[in-house]
């Protein structure tokens, strides 16, 4: 009898359903206005003291948990001086890799200030600022694994986290019989790579760097690199105002030092002269 | 080098574990509510009351936890166009977990009762919203709270499946902690003892009050 | 911004849905074969071993009940290594997941076990029946048919929760469904569509469990009218 009312009240579910899409309603698109003011999002922001930007805490040295395991890092310092140049509150949303860029579509964050590194499939879906950062991804594992290149993965467990750059271009250099081992969280896929879940894992230099500073016993090294990026904030399709701000924003710390002087203290090198988008 | 597991990795643990028990209770709360509507409506006399409620449970209990999670998380903000923050997406998504659950529960205890108490309470005469009331939902009442005590144990488990979407909660708590620590053998047990502090107790309750009930229907238990 | 509804894009990487799918079915019956074996045993020893064994059969099944599966799951993968044991992704995934469903499963046995009627078990001890055949003749039968449904509903339980396991790398439908919405950006339509797959294979599920219920327990078995009640 369970079954047969379930069936009957999808049914009717159902008729309601097609009913309403006869009455004409478009159902194939959705409206989505995250931001809804007049004049726009960076009006809202100034309006209401508050800006909401992406933090991602278990990135190193981007997003970390610091001594009193509060977040810290360089992108969050970075978020920290926006909200200082804008002269509004600074509110952290903690996302992990794979929401950076859904967070900001569902306008839980106005800004993506995590690593994003710029690339062409992300462009489609949202804008970027002037890269106000630099980073290289490697393939980094123990020293017990010989790995040299690209062609000695094959055979190996290689761990990704999914929705970063290491997912996008890995795959693409890695040969056939290759293990490639996805998690959701870049922290997994460290953890991974420490406990020897998998043989080595694709990551940020500054990422390696950090395990293998903390783990010394595990014997991380960087095998090669992959490729070299510049990473910068991303904001909503249809966020000119804002997009505009950043673009001047990302201008006058590079002119003043600032941008330098963050990325310099957490990743301990300093900034590369920075190209303008 | 990376930090030991200590007393502040331990207190961070404790204060995320706040969030598990309040995101918990809210569900809970807020799913009693919707759980009741559905439990009457599950046992209505009108035919697509019982049909619309019957698939709506169907719907929850035949799809993982994880999966509604992502559809709040992600897809409400695109269906409804409305900017959501990560508090409200999960309570709605566990509330809505939970209203399923007790509807269930609390209807087979609605239906536990024998029909003589229904033509009783109408012979008195009681319409049919005071039939259900004062004689049909006492008595579902006592023989619904050990299951229901076992779901709120349940709910409490499931918000361990927030973790996924980075909610921090208990769980995440301890990834963060492992994240920061490199000792999983320490901090993931920890967890695990931590939730065995806060259900065990419940689910303990829970069996102490069905061997009541059950002697006081006059079920024997061989264990 | 205008959010356009693409289910194109799912339908395009549908081989992969179906693949994933397929794992998480064979993940889900070799745990329940396995923790169903397990269960037996455990259930067993509850009702019939010394002390000690049934306090830890106890411990167990508590632990089991009263902390999630994801962090069951964590302490497995993550945590073990550390004192060597290092168990392959799905290895660990069948483990854990064989591991949970054992803890539920032993006490729906057990309650199964103990609702046989004493008078049943006296009858066979008077008759000189060794205890194991009087497990064989005269409780398993009656047992399963009064659990089976409770076993039934937690094989689906199991078969929806193994959605967590992509959270340990595993490429089941979940997994699948994560790796494929990151990297187009499509999070709700695959959602959308992934939630639709585990509702058909759960529907197919307990359709094919009534029917075993019907070949095994109803239709015509000798001692069927024996214990019709």
């Amino acid at each position: 009898m369970n079954r047969r009312d379930m069936l009957m009240g999808a049914a009717t579910a159902g008729a309601a359903g097609v009913a309403l899409l006869a009455a004409g309603s478009d159902v194939a698109h959705a409206q989505v206005t995250p931001a809804q003011t007049a004049g726009g999002v960076l009006d809202r922001i100034i309006k209401d003291k508050k800006i909401r930007v992406t933090a991602e805490v278990t990135s190193p040295p981007f997003g970390i948990l610091d001594r009193n395991n509060q977040p810290d890092g360089s992108e969050i310092e970075t978020s920290r001086q926006l909200a200082k140049d804008l002269g509004v509150e600074l509110e952290l949303v903690q996302v992990t890799a794979p929401q950076r860029i859904p967070a900001l579509l569902a306008g839980r964050a106005d800004v993506a200030i995590s690593s994003l590194s710029i690339t062409f499939d992300r462009a489609k879906t949202v804008m970027f600022a002037p890269p106000h950062g630099a980073l290289s991804i490697v393939i980094a594992g123990a020293k017990k694994n010989s790995i040299k290149s690209a062609a000695d993965l094959a055979g190996k467990k290689i761990g990704l986290t999914r929705a970063t750059l290491e997912e996008a271009t890995v795959p693409g250099i890695a040969p056939q019989g290759t293990n490639l081992v996805y998690f959701d969280d870049i922290a997994a896929t460290l953890q991974a790579m420490v406990s020897g879940q998998v043989d080595a894992a694709g990551m940020s230099a500054f990422a390696a760097k950090s395990v293998a500073d903390r783990n010394p016993r595990a014997e991380i090294e960087n095998k090669f690199t992959v490729r070299t990026a510049y990473y910068g904030a991303a904001v909503r399709p249809g966020d000119f105002d804002l997009l505009q701000f950043l673009r001047t924003w990302v201008f006058l710390n590079k002119q003043n030092g600032v941008l330098a002087r963050i990325y310099q203290k957490y990743t301990e090198i300093p900034l590369v002269d920075l190209p303008v988008l | 080098m990376s930090r030991d597991f200590e007393w502040p990795e331990f207190v961070f643990l404790l204060s995320a574990m706040r969030w598990t028990i309040v995101l918990s209770l809210i569900a809970f709360a807020g799913g009693g509510i919707g759980g009741l509507l559905l439990a009457v409506a599950r046992t209505s006399s009108i035919k697509p009351l019982r049909w619309l409620a019957a698939t709506y449970i169907g719907l929850i209990q035949g799809t993982p936890l994880l999966m509604q999670l992502f559809l709040a998380f992600y897809g409400l903000a695109v269906i409804a166009g409305v900017r959501i923050d990560p508090w409200p997406a999960v309570i709605l998504a566990f509330t809505l977990y939970a209203a399923a659950f007790l509807g269930e529960i609390w209807r087979g205890a609605i239906q536990a009762i024998p029909r003589q108490q229904w033509e009783a309470a109408a012979a008195l005469p009681l319409s049919p919203a005071a039939q259900l009331r004062y004689v049909i939902l006492p008595q579902a009442f006592r023989i619904a709270v050990p299951p229901t005590i076992g779901f709120l144990v349940q709910l409490v488990k499931g918000t361990s499946v927030a973790s996924i979407i980075g909610f921090v909660e208990l769980t995440r708590a301890g990834q963060l902690m492992v994240n920061v620590t490199f000792q999983p053998l320490i901090v993931y047990p920890i967890v695990a003892v931590l939730y065995f502090a806060l259900c065990w107790p419940m689910s303990f309750w829970s069996l102490r009050l069905e061997r009541k009930l059950d002697a006081a229907l006059g079920i024997k238990r061989t264990a | 911004m205008k959010y356009v509804f693409q289910f194109g894009i799912v339908w395009d990487h549908l081989p992969r849905l179906v693949e994933g799918a397929w794992l998480t079915l064979r993940l889900s019956v070799g745990a329940f074969v396995l923790g169903l074996m397990l269960a037996a045993l455990l259930a067993f020893a509850r009702t019939s071993g010394p002390r000690g064994v049934r306090i830890a059969v106890t411990a167990y099944v508590e632990f089991i009940r009263n902390t999630p599966f994801l962090v069951q799951l964590f302490v497995i993968y993550f945590s073990l290594p550390a004192i060597g044991i290092r168990f392959e992704a799905v290895t660990a995934a069948l483990i854990g997941m064989t591991l949970n469903f054992a803890g539920y499963a032993t006490e729906i046995l057990r309650a199964g076990i103990e609702s046989v009627p004493r008078s049943q078990i006296e009858a066979g001890h008077s008759l000189g029946f060794s205890r194991l055949s009087i497990y064989r003749h005269i409780i398993v039968y009656p047992a399963l048919r009064a659990v089976y449904p409770a076993l039934a509903s937690q094989f689906v339980l199991l078969m929806l929760g193994s959605s967590i396991v992509a959270a340990i790398s595993v490429e089941e439908l979940t997994g699948i469904i994560n790796t494929l919405q990151s990297t187009t950006f499509r999070a709700f339509e695959f959602y959308f569509v992934a939630t639709g797959f585990y509702l058909t294979l759960a529907l197919v599920l307990r359709l094919l469990l009534d029917a075993v219920y019907w070949l095994a327990f109803v239709r015509g078995h000798p001692a069927e009218k024996a214990w019709a009640r």
